[in-house]
């Protein structure tokens, strides 16, 4: 009964555009009131608690740093000399600029953790170059957002940082050996259906006349940035630095590229960089602590168990019961933010994970592309909205293109529900 | 290696920054500098403390234990700071789709609505957790690492739960006279 209240009262909240972690902290104090109406002020003081314990948590400050690496990279320039390099490697063509944009948002996934900052920092290069190419803006503002989508695959990863929070089992190295592989795989599969679509439509034929940088010189001033992903992944790997200390050391390489190297940073520009990386942090984290007091009423209610043993006692056997998961989880991901599906799922479906003993860390990788796809299904398409907006065109306009994107990302998680190794395989080869 | 990137190779005449494409502030009763130089201050605190335990770590083979539980502290009223600010500039996560349709009257209640229950929420954490401050203090509670008085970190969760409470008691009031001028 009480259970039923706090779905509702959430859901019906969230919908009518409450802040989601108001609806979360709401929902969560309602019930805990509820169920202690005999105890010294109905429990509540549980609330406060859970909301410090829910943050307090060493791990989750990799989170902050990691946003704010994306936010220096996103001005440094980096970007534009990768797709400079780019352009020297494959050259000037039909469809090779998308193909460019997907590698290089691919190569910057290994040094920022969210896709929107990814998104962010390809647009602004990207977009521009190629409607000057005759891309269709909407048509560019597709393949930014779906390949910024990989972002968050592709290790380091804000969101294997707070999966990894939540599930004791799956430690954040793992996670980001085993998000490389299908990281990767998601990057290839978008070329296909951007490549075809550009050749099919003949679109960009200006690209062919444009000229082609130099490789040497090119490649020469792209090293600063190819380096970054090596120090951060490496630097991880050799067990120099933690992932919090991977991402801080990111943090002051990055300054140092941009203030010294290229200049595009000055000083007066680390304030904005600063707030702004803070108070996208602030919006992350304030979700994770106030979906404490929501698990914790959920946990204190005893709800988890009977409906989990309902689902696995339903007779559809492992595989149908995760088909229905992935349904269920594709419908609500185009209503809600990625961050916020793993609050507030992550939770209700450990009881399942554990009684079909699926690998922790091979669930992590399936929420988390099943979460990338969100990013780029309209109409709420975190990675589409940044793009978009460069772009200057409305969502509605992407919709025709991103369709063949969706499926080609959607294959790729199939084919790692059909063969978990493409995600175990690195992290057991790593030890981790 | 420092080429301006004006003489950069040909591919884009534009800049390499992103556009910025950062709304103006509405006019807030409270400057929200205050939240923003504190979240300006934290972030940059946070960033070097890290990096210098990375540096100490690698010459002396040892790492300062008190860094630990002081950042984490940080990370909290980072969040909350800066979580104010996002209150007050309406940056939460939210479901826009229902709420951003219909009649101006009915995105003026929702936004009003919502800005209420942040209001509710904050004021009820804040009222909570001055017992929770009361009891660390009564009991002479002390921090797992360095042994302080736990009081010192819990009392900015009253503090400033009140002004996320108060950002979005004004952010209602804003939202109220907002549409109003927009209906003339």
């Amino acid at each position: 009964m009480i259970a039923t209240l706090l779905f509702v009262a959430f859901v019906v909240l969230m919908l009518v555009g409450v802040p989601i972690g108001a609806a979360l902290g709401l929902a969560g104090a309602a019930c805990i009131a509820l169920a202690n109406t005999d105890a010294q002020w109905f429990g509540l003081l549980a609330v406060p608690q859970n909301f410090y314990a829910g943050l307090g948590k060493y791990p989750l400050l990799a989170i902050p740093m990691f946003v704010l690496v994306g936010s220096i990279f996103d001005r440094s320039g980096v970007a534009l000399r990768l797709v400079n390099f780019a352009v020297a490697i494959v050259g000037r063509g039909p469809g090779m600029l998308p193909m460019v944009a997907i590698l290089v948002a691919m190569f910057l996934g290994g040094i920022s953790g969210s896709g929107p900052a990814n998104a962010a920092a390809v647009g602004a290069v990207m977009i521009a170059a190629m409607s000057r190419a005759g891309y269709p803006p909407a048509f560019s503002a597709s393949v930014v957002g779906a390949a910024a989508a990989t972002d968050i695959l592709i290790p380091p990863s804000v969101a294997f940082i707070v999966y990894s929070v939540l599930v004791p089992g799956a430690s954040v190295p793992a996670l980001f050996a085993a998000g490389m592989i299908p990281g990767i795989l998601a990057g290839l599969a978008l070329i296909i259906p951007a490549v075809w679509m550009a050749r099919k439509h003949k679109m960009g034929a200006l690209e062919a006349s444009m000229p082609r940088p130099e490789f040497w010189k090119s490649f020469r001033e792209a090293t600063w940035g190819l380096a970054a992903p090596v120090l951060i992944l490496g630097g991880m790997r050799a067990g120099w630095f933690t992932p919090t200390e991977a991402a801080v050391v990111a943090v002051f390489y990055g300054l140092f590229v941009g203030m010294v190297i290229y200049r595009t940073i000055q000083v007066r520009d680390l304030f904005v960089i600063l707030r702004e990386a803070g108070e996208l942090s602030a919006v992350i984290l304030l979700v994770v602590s106030l979906a404490g007091i929501f698990a914790y009423s959920l946990s204190t209610l005893g709800v988890i168990d009977p409906v989990a043993k309902a689902i696995t006692n339903s007779g559809l056997g492992e595989y149908g019961v995760l088909a229905l998961l992935i349904v269920m989880l594709i419908t609500v991901g185009m209503f809600l933010d990625g961050v916020s599906i793993f609050l507030i799922f992550v939770p209700l479906l450990w009881p399942i994970v554990q009684f079909y003993k699926w690998d922790p860390v091979w669930f992590g990788v399936i929420l988390t592309l099943k979460v990338a796809l969100g990013q780029f299904t309209p109409p709420l398409a975190v990675n589409l909205m940044v793009s978009c907006r460069i772009a200057n065109v409305r969502m509605e306009e992407t919709v025709r293109w991103v369709g063949w994107m969706l499926f080609a990302m959607f294959l790729v998680m199939v084919a790692v529900i059909a063969w978990p190794q493409l995600a175990l395989w690195l992290p057991n080869k790593l030890g981790y | 290696m420092s080429t301006p990137p004006e003489s950069g190779p040909t591919l884009d005449a534009a800049s390499p920054l992103p556009p910025q494409i950062e709304a103006a502030d509405e006019p807030a009763q409270v400057p929200l500098a205050i939240e923003d130089w504190a979240t300006v201050i934290i972030m940059g605190l946070l960033a070097c403390i890290t990096f210098a335990n990375v540096l100490v770590r690698y010459f002396t083979d040892s790492s300062f234990a008190w860094t630990e539980e002081f950042s984490v502290f940080l990370m909290i009223l980072l969040a909350m700071i800066a979580g104010s600010a996002a209150v007050a500039r309406d940056r939460h996560i939210r479901i826009e789709y229902f709420s951003e349709s219909g009649s101006m009257a009915r995105r003026k209640r929702l936004s009003q609505f919502g800005a209420v229950l942040v209001a509710a929420l904050f004021f009820l954490i804040a009222g909570l957790s001055v017992r929770m401050v009361w009891d660390d203090y009564r009991f002479d509670e002390t921090s797992p690492g360095i042994g302080v008085p736990a009081w010192w970190y819990s009392i900015w969760l009253p503090i400033v739960s009140t002004a996320i409470a108060l950002r979005a008691v004004g952010l209602f009031i804003r939202r109220g006279r907002r549409d109003d001028r927009g209906a003339e």
